[in-house]
């Protein structure tokens, strides 16, 4: 019994871990890698540009179970988007590695 | 062996010395004048260069290494603004202004050390960029248009983003900082600049 209870404990705090670090956000990362792909040129954190505000983006996507498949796929299709009335592309982040997008869409998705 | 020629001289002519007096008070007045507005001047530059901004490390922990690498560090042409370009006004009024200001920067700084730890910084940073961005609503971003001149900017070679941008900008009359923020520095929360305009324009 004390065994069956300190596997179960050791798979928990695994599971948990795994859990932890796959939600986890590297800001700094995120961030650096917004600036590079000029992402805050047409969206702010939490103010009026061009785009949606990432906290609004982040509000649209609460609880939503899907919400980061579907802002990867957003983020890495360049699919058409309007401004202004005008239909142009969306830009995609300056990078290959989708590791590192991925995590750019959670830190949007936590702001 | 002046003072032999200066007793010798008021013995010759009275009028004569005193106007020497004069003249010799004058020149020095002249010198040490411009002995005074030269090291003004030079230590007026000084204060705008980036090696002065960054002396605080309020400002190289924090505003200074958010802006390397950012365009307006490097990019391709390699023309950089410093801290001053943006942030000091070039008319000399203002400019002095400016200066009168830093000098309560200074105390803020070194006595009640408002902003010296990342927390304290980031607690304030809404409120520093409020105050450069309001600056910037007043003067038609100012310091923005010292370098950036709308006229002389070549829209063919605008990319089609930039050009259908730039044509709202002019329907709508907007300034540059209503929409580029956060370039340089990272974005605090709070209102923009364009929230900071309607609020303005509401309270009228």
């Amino acid at each position: 019994m004390k065994r069956i209870s300190k596997l179960l404990i050791g798979a928990l705090a695994l599971a948990w871990l795994g859990v932890a670090g796959a939600a986890s956000v590297d800001e700094d990362a995120a961030q650096s890698l917004a600036k590079k792909s000029g992402c805050l040129k047409c969206h702010a954190i939490d103010k009026k540009k061009d785009a949606p505000s990432y906290k609004s983006i982040a509000e649209k996507y609460k609880g939503k179970p899907d919400a980061e498949e579907k802002l990867f796929k957003h983020a890495t299709s360049n699919p058409e988007v309007e401004v202004d009335g005008k239909k142009e592309k969306h830009d995609s982040p300056k990078t290959k590695d989708e590791k590192e997008i991925r995590n750019l869409v959670r830190w949007v998705l936590t702001r | 062996m002046i003072g032999t020629w200066w007793k010798n001289l008021q013995e010759r002519c009275q009028t004569c010395s005193r106007v020497t007096l004069s003249a010799g008070v004058v020149l020095i007045a002249l010198v040490l004048g411009g002995v005074l507005m030269t090291g003004g001047a030079a230590g007026l530059a000084w204060t705008n260069t980036e090696t002065f901004c960054i002396g605080c490390h309020e400002m190289r922990d924090n505003a200074y290494a958010e802006f390397k690498d950012t365009i307006h560090d490097k990019n391709r042409s390699g023309v950089r603004a410093i801290c001053s370009d943006c942030h000091v006004p070039r008319e000399p009024g203002p400019m002095l202004m400016r200066k009168v200001n830093a000098t309560f920067e200074l105390w803020g700084a070194f006595v009640t050390h408002v902003i010296d730890t990342k927390e304290k910084f980031q607690a304030h940073r809404a409120e520093m960029a409020q105050k450069v961005w309001i600056r910037m609503l007043d003067t038609d971003s100012l310091e923005c248009r010292n370098c950036h001149n709308r006229d002389a900017m070549n829209e063919e070679k605008h990319t089609e983003k930039a050009r259908s941008r730039h044509e709202k900008a002019k329907r709508e009359n907007l300034t540059c900082i209503e929409c580029h923020y956060g370039i340089a520095h990272s974005e605090p929360e709070g209102p923009g600049p364009q929230e900071l305009k309607e609020a303005r324009l509401k309270k009228k």
